[in-house]
């Protein structure tokens, strides 16, 4: 799942709920699916240390002198 | 002249003459092709038959030498200078004398700005008939790339700048970065293939293309063909931030996206980490509000039915109590008070109804009953 998609479906749960129209077992199976996805994304923002990765230069050494 | 070596016990040697001939010859084979170049050590003498100059590759300083006939090079009427950019036509040739390798130039173009203005041009109508510009191969970029790959120049200013706009924004960005050519020749293949290398890479959902500004000249691998259509291949979408503003080389047009800087670049591929996470707790806080909201209807929608429930027995006894109230009316309605009222009587005797005259003998005392009480009196 990427974080677009928990994203969504997060805000589709929550729209959902907001109706306050569903079935209480529903209600709190969308509950616990919603937790779950808010758990999934804010792991993904604080977890990832920030990191540079440097390709191997393909191509070096290839400019002219001056 | 003689082709044979001489030949000296078993080694068979030549004469420089024979070797130069021969190889002469050999080249003599060669296609006749156009060779692009930049016109140095230009020497016209009128004294002399040939015009000779030296054809120089821009980028890595390679020679060759040429020569023209000095009337077929008047009658092109080319005027050409020192440090002009030509296109020649001619084919390889050794000149036995000096054993040198040369180019004979049969014709010489003159390919400055507007030649390839004019070569942009035509490549720009070709890839956009093709439909390589059109909007809808754009895609939308993703809103949190997990690696993002760069593909820049070693000049520090716009790596730097694309590196910088991303880390402020989203710290925790993963970048794979590709340094390669940027500018020159073999820039635009090499631009191909770091693009590819990047885009190989795992994870990478967005690429950015990015180099500062620069001359006319220094943009245009930017604009070969071979890079544009890379850029339009490229299974990620890609973002451009090639020069400046005004600037826009071909490869802008088949991007996803183009960027003015490479600063902006680099705000486009990430989001603000600071907005999402409020984004997120907006979420979480609206998620909680929500459950407790479809509690709380289901909690008052039990509450109203036991309510009811609780009001039922009370309901029923109300219910009969009103049925009989209605039955007293309609008993009272059908009791003899009624008639009393328009003047009858009863008459008792002794407690029991007096219905016939027979009933009664002179003398016998009776209770009679009117509308508003009663009497006794005696039959006479």
């Amino acid at each position: 799942m990427t974080y677009e998609e928990a994203e969504k479906e997060l805000a589709g749960i929550v729209e959902r709920l907001e109706r306050g129209d569903a079935g209480l077992d529903e209600a709190l199976k969308l509950w616990e699916r919603g937790e779950e996805l808010y758990r999934f994304c804010a792991a993904q923002l604080e977890a990832a240390e920030g990191k540079i990765e440097e390709l191997a230069k393909r191509v070096d050494a290839a400019r002219p002198a001056g | 002249m003689k082709m044979e070596p001489i030949v000296y016990g078993d080694r068979k040697v030549f004469t420089v003459a024979v070797f130069n001939q021969g190889v002469a010859q050999w080249l003599q084979r060669l296609p006749t092709i156009w060779v692009e170049g930049e016109v140095t050590e230009l020497r016209r003498q009128a004294g002399w038959q040939t015009v000779f100059f030296t054809l120089k590759d821009p980028e890595t300083g390679a020679c060759l030498s040429a020569a023209m006939p000095r009337g077929q090079f008047d009658a092109l009427r080319l005027d050409l200078a020192n440090g002009e950019r030509v296109h020649v036509y001619g084919r390889p040739e050794l000149w036995p004398q000096k054993g040198e390798l040369r180019l004979r130039a049969l014709s010489i173009e003159r390919f400055g700005l507007g030649e390839h203005l004019a070569a942009l041009e035509r490549l720009k109508a070709k890839l956009a008939a093709e439909g390589l510009f059109a909007e809808s191969r754009k895609r939308p970029l993703p809103r949190l790339p997990r690696r993002i790959g760069l593909v820049t120049g070693n000049d520090a200013a716009a790596k730097r700048d694309v590196l910088t706009a991303i880390q402020t924004r989203f710290p925790p960005a993963q970048v794979v970065v590709a340094e390669t050519l940027v500018q020159g020749r073999r820039a635009a293949a090499a631009m191909v293939e770091a693009l590819a290398a990047v885009a190989a890479e795992p994870d990478v959902d967005v690429i950015v293309l990015a180099r500062g500004g620069g001359g006319f000249e220094d943009l245009l691998p930017f604009s070969e063909e071979r890079l544009v259509r890379a850029v339009a291949a490229c299974p990620v979408p890609v973002v451009t931030a090639v020069g400046h503003e005004q600037d826009t080389p071909l490869c802008d047009l088949a991007a996803d996206r183009r960027a003015s800087t490479p600063t902006a670049a680099g705000r486009l591929v990430v989001p603000d980490l600071d907005e999402l996470l409020a984004g997120l707790t907006r979420s979480r806080d609206a998620l909680a509000r929500g459950a407790r909201r479809v509690l709380e209807r289901h909690a008052q929608r039990l509450a109203r039915e036991h309510e009811r429930l609780r009001r039922a027995p009370a309901l029923l006894v109300e219910r009969r109590r009103a049925a009989l109230a209605q039955a007293a009316g309609r008993l009272r309605a059908l009791s003899p008070r009624a008639t009393l009222d328009r003047g009858y009587a009863i008459v008792r005797r002794g407690g029991e109804l007096v219905r016939s005259t027979a009933a009664v003998t002179t003398g016998d005392t009776v209770a009679v009953e009117l509308a508003d009480g009663r009497f006794g009196a005696r039959v006479e």
